[in-house]
C-alpha cells in the first residue's frame, strides 16, 4: 500500500527521448489505467516504475521513498509482463510460488496461497503443468497468479488481459476489480481496451508519443476531452470529426463544415469565421423528423444497439442507436445532435474550446 | 520412393566412410579383444582366448591405478573448466573496451594442435630453462619439478587441460547463455530475488542442457586424452600422469600386446558410457518431474 509519484519523467534511449517529462500523482489504493496507441511509452513506463529500465530524469516516488536507484527487488512491487515471462522450468505451482519461495515463506504457506490463487484463477488443474503446456490465456493467468499471491506495494499489468478470449476477459476484469476492492492495494494497469479502461479506473492517464495528454476519471474523460486525441481515443465507436468554421450570424452561432454541412453549436467565445474540429459521439445522435439530413452507407446490428454509418453531403457521420431502427443502406434519414452534447475543438491547437 | 534412394544413394559416401573408419574399426578391437595377439611376438598369429584379456584387466594394477587417475585428471579438469567458462561467458556478457579482440584471443589455444600445445608446456615446465619454475622459484621459491614430482605433473596436466579447453567451455555456454529469454530474468528481480538466488533459481536450470551437453563432450575427449600428455609428461613420473589413453598406447606399442590393448579400449569405452548414463540418470532425466 503506498502512493505513487511521477515527477517529471523522462526517458532516453541513447539520443531519442521516447518519454518526456512525464507527471503523474496516483494516491494510495487508487486504480490508474494507462491508456494510449501502441508505441507511445506505456510499457517503457510501467517498467520505469519497476525498476527494470532506468530513469534519465525527473523524481519517482513509491510511499514517499525516492526509488530512482532502487533495484527492483527491493521496491515490492507485483507486475504482470505484456510477454507473460514466466519461468519455463519451473511447473505452475513453483512460478507462482517463488516469489514467496524467496522471501522464505514457509511451504504450507506457499502451497495455501498457491491453492488460493488458482482457484481464483481457474488454475487449479494445471499446477502441475509446465508453462510450455499451457495455452496463452493460461499462461497469462499464472501471471497474474503470480501477481496476487503477493501483498506488495504496488500492483503493475502490462495488458494482462489482451489474450484472453472475450468471456473469460470480462470475468477476469471483474475478478481484477474485486481483488482491488477487497486488498485496496495501488495498481498501475495497462491497457488497449476501452472497456477495460472506463470500467476499472479510478484514474485513466492518455499518453501519447511520451506525453500525457489527459489524466481524469473515466467520465470526466468521456465529457470533457481536452483535445481531439483524447477525445477521439476515449469512447467506442469513436467520435465524429468534422472540419469546418464558427459562423455567427445576428447572434447565432453554428458550425458550418468545409463541405457546407450545417451542424448546431452551444454559444461559444469565438469569432466569426474561426477554423474548429467539430466533436459528437455517434451515441449522442438520435434519428428525427427534422435536423441533419444524411445518407445512410452501411447499417450495422449488433442486437443491442445499431451503427449507422453515414454522409452528410461530403461529410461522414456515424451514429450509435440504442433502438432498433428500420432503416437500410441508401436510406435518407435526418439526425437530430443535441447542442449540448457536441465537443468544439481548436483547428489549429486541437485544444478543447470551452 | 524415387525421393528415398536419392536421400539414400546422397547419403552412401557418408555412410562408407563413416563405415570403414568408424565402425569397422570398432569391430575389429572387439574381434582382436578376445585373442592373444602379438604381432612381433614368438608367435604371430592371432590365437583365440575367450575372456582373458578381460580376466586379466581385473587383477591389472596398473590398468586399475591408470583408470582411478584418469578419471580424477577428468573430474578436476572437467568441473574446472565449466566453471571457468561459465564465469568467462558471463564476463562476455558486458560491453568493454577490446571486447571483440579478447573474444578472439581467448579462442586461439582451440585451434593448437595438441602435441603442439604439449610441447610448448613441456618447454614451459622444464626445470631450469622453463620459464614457469623459473618465476615459481623466483617469486614463491617454490621448486617446480614435474619430472619427480608427482602431485605437481598431476596438477600441471590439468591446467594445460583447462587452458587448451576452457575456451570451447566458454563459447558453448555463451551461446546457450546468448539464447535466454530476457523476461524471466526482469520476472525474477520483481520477485525479490537478489543475484545468487538469480543465478541458482534462474540461470542454472535455464542453461543446464547446455552445461551438461558440454559435460559430456568435455569428459569424453578428457578421458582419451593422449598426445598432449604424453608430450607433456609421458605419463611420468612413475606412473602418476599415465592416463588411460596413455596406458593403451603404452601396452600396445611398446609391448605389441594387441589383444590385451585391445581388451582395455573395449572396457575404457564401456566405462566412459557408464558414466555418461550415471550422469544422465542423475542430472538430465529427473529434470522434468523435479521440484525444488
Ligand atoms: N530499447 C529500446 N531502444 C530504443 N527505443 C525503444 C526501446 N524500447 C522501446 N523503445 C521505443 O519506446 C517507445 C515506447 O515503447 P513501449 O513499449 O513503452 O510502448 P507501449 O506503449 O507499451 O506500446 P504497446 O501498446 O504496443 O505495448 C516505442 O516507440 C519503442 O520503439
Ligand atoms: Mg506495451
Amino acid at each position: 500500500m503506498a502512493e505513487v509519484t511521477i515527477r517529471d519523467i523522462v526517458k532516453r534511449y541513447g539520443e531519442v527521448e521516447i518519454i518526456h517529462g512525464v507527471n503523474v500523482d496516483i494516491r494510495d489504493g487508487e486504480f490508474v489505467v494507462l491508456v494510449g496507441p501502441s508505441g507511445c511509452g506505456k510499457s517503457t513506463l510501467l517498467r520505469m516504475i519497476a525498476g527494470l529500465e532506468e530513469i534519465s530524469g525527473g523524481e519517482m516516488r513509491i510511499g514517499g521513498r525516492i526509488v530512482n536507484t532502487v533495484p527492483p527487488k527491493d521496491r515490492d512491487i507485483a507486475m504482470v509482463f505484456q510477454s507473460y515471462a514466466l519461468y519455463p522450468h519451473k511447473t505452475v505451482a513453483e512460478n507462482m510460488g517463488f516469489s514467496l519461495k524467496i522471501k522464505g515463506a514457509s511451504k504450507a504457506e506457499i502451497d495455501a496461497k498457491v491453492r488460493q490463487a488458482a482457484s481464483v484463477l481457474d488454475l487449479e488443474k494445471l499446477l502441475d503443468r509446465y508453462p510450455r503446456q499451457l495455452s496463452g490465456g493460461q499462461r497469462q493467468r499464472v501471471a497474474m497468479g503470480r501477481a496476487i499471491v503477493r501483498d506488495p506495494q504496488v500492483f503493475l499489468f502490462d495488458e494482462p488481459l489482451s489474450n484472453l478470449d472475450a468471456k473469460l476477459r470480462v470475468a477476469m476484469r471483474v475478478e481484477i476489480k474485486e481483488l482491488h476492492q477487497r486488498l485496496k492495494t495501488t495498481t498501475i494497469y495497462v491497457t488497449h481496451d476501452q472497456i477495460e479502461a472506463m470500467t476499472m479506473a479510478d484514474k485513466i492517464v492518455v499518453m501519447k508519443d511520451g506525453y500525457v495528454e489527459q489524466i481524469g476519471a473515466p467520465l470526466e474523460l468521456y465529457d470533457k476531452p481536452n483535445n481531439v486525441f483524447v477525445a477521439g481515443f476515449i469512447g467506442s465507436p469513436s467520435m465524429n470529426f468534422i472540419q469546418g468554421r464558427i459562423r455567427s450570424e445576428g447572434g447565432a452561432q453554428r458550425f458550418v463544415s468545409d463541405h457546407g454541412t450545417v451542424l448546431p453549436v452551444r454559444p461559444l467565445p469565438v469569432e466569426d469565421g474561426h477554423p474548429v474540429i467539430y466533436g459528437v459521439r455517434p451515441e449522442h445522435i438520435a434519428l428525427g423528423a427534422e435536423g441533419v439530413t444524411v445518407r445512410v452507407a452501411v447499417v450495422e446490428p449488433t442486437g443491442a444497439e445499431t451503427q449507422l454509418f453515414s454522409r452528410a453531403g461530403e461529410d461522414v457521420i456515424d451514429a450509435l442507436l440504442r433502438d432498433r431502427v428500420d432503416v437500410r443502406a441508401g436510406d435518407t434519414v435526418h439526425f437530430v445532435i443535441d447542442p449540448g452534447r457536441v465537443h468544439i475543438f481548436d483547428a489549429q491547437t486541437k485544444r478543447r474550446l470551452t | 520412393m524415387g525421393s528415398n534412394r536419392t536421400g539414400w544413394l546422397l547419403l552412401t559416401p557418408t555412410l562408407v566412410i563413416l563405415g570403414v573408419f568408424g565402425i569397422l574399426p570398432f569391430i575389429y578391437v572387439l574381434w582382436v579383444a578376445f585373442h592373444q595377439w602379438n604381432a612381433f611376438g614368438a608367435n604371430p598369429y592371432m590365437i583365440y582366448n575367450g575372456a582373458d584379456n578381460f580376466r586379466r584387466l581385473v587383477f591389472d594394477t596398473e590398468f586399475l591405478e591408470s583408470i582411478w587417475f584418469t578419471f580424477q585428471f577428468g573430474f578436476f579438469a572437467v568441473v574446472s573448466e565449466i566453471v571457468l567458462g561459465y564465469f568467462l561467458a558471463q564476463f562476455l556478457m558486458r560491453d568493454f573496451p577490446g571486447k571483440a579482440v579478447f573474444r578472439t584471443l581467448h579462442t586461439l589455444p582451440l585451434i593448437v594442435a595438441p602435441i603442439v600445445v604439449g610441447s610448448v608446456w613441456r618447454l614451459m615446465m622444464t626445470p631450469s630453462i622453463g620459464i614457469i619454475p623459473y618465476f615459481l622459484d623466483a617469486w614463491f621459491g617454490y621448486q617446480l619439478n614435474i619430472g619427480s614430482n608427482a602431485g605437481a605433473a598431476f596438477v600441471v596436466t590439468v591446467i594445460m587441460d583447462i587452458w587448451h579447453w576452457t575456451p570451447l567451455v566458454t563459447l558453448t555456454l555463451l551461446a546457450a547463455i546468448v539464447a535466454l529469454p530476457k523476461d524471466p530474468f526482469e520476472q525474477a528481480q520483481i520477485d525479490g530475488a537478489n543475484r545468487w538466488q538469480i543465478f541458482w533459481h534462474i540461470t542454472l536450470p535455464m542453461i543446464r542442457p547446455a552445461i551438461l551437453a558440454t559435460v559430456f563432450i568435455r569428459l569424453m575427449d578428457a578421458l582419451r586424452t593422449v598426445d598432449e600428455i604424453w608430450m607433456l609428461t609421458g605419463g611420468g613420473p612413475g606412473s602418476a600422469t599415465r592416463y588411460i589413453g596413455l596406458h593403451i598406447w603404452k601396452v600396445v606399442f611398446p609391448k605389441t600386446d594387441y589383444g590385451y590393448g585391445s581388451a582395455i579400449s573395449v572396457i575404457v569405452l564401456y566405462l566412459t558410457l557408464v558414466l555418461c548414463w550415471l550422469l544422465y540418470v542423475g542430472l538430465v532425466a529427473p529434470r522434468n518431474g523435479r521440484r525444488t
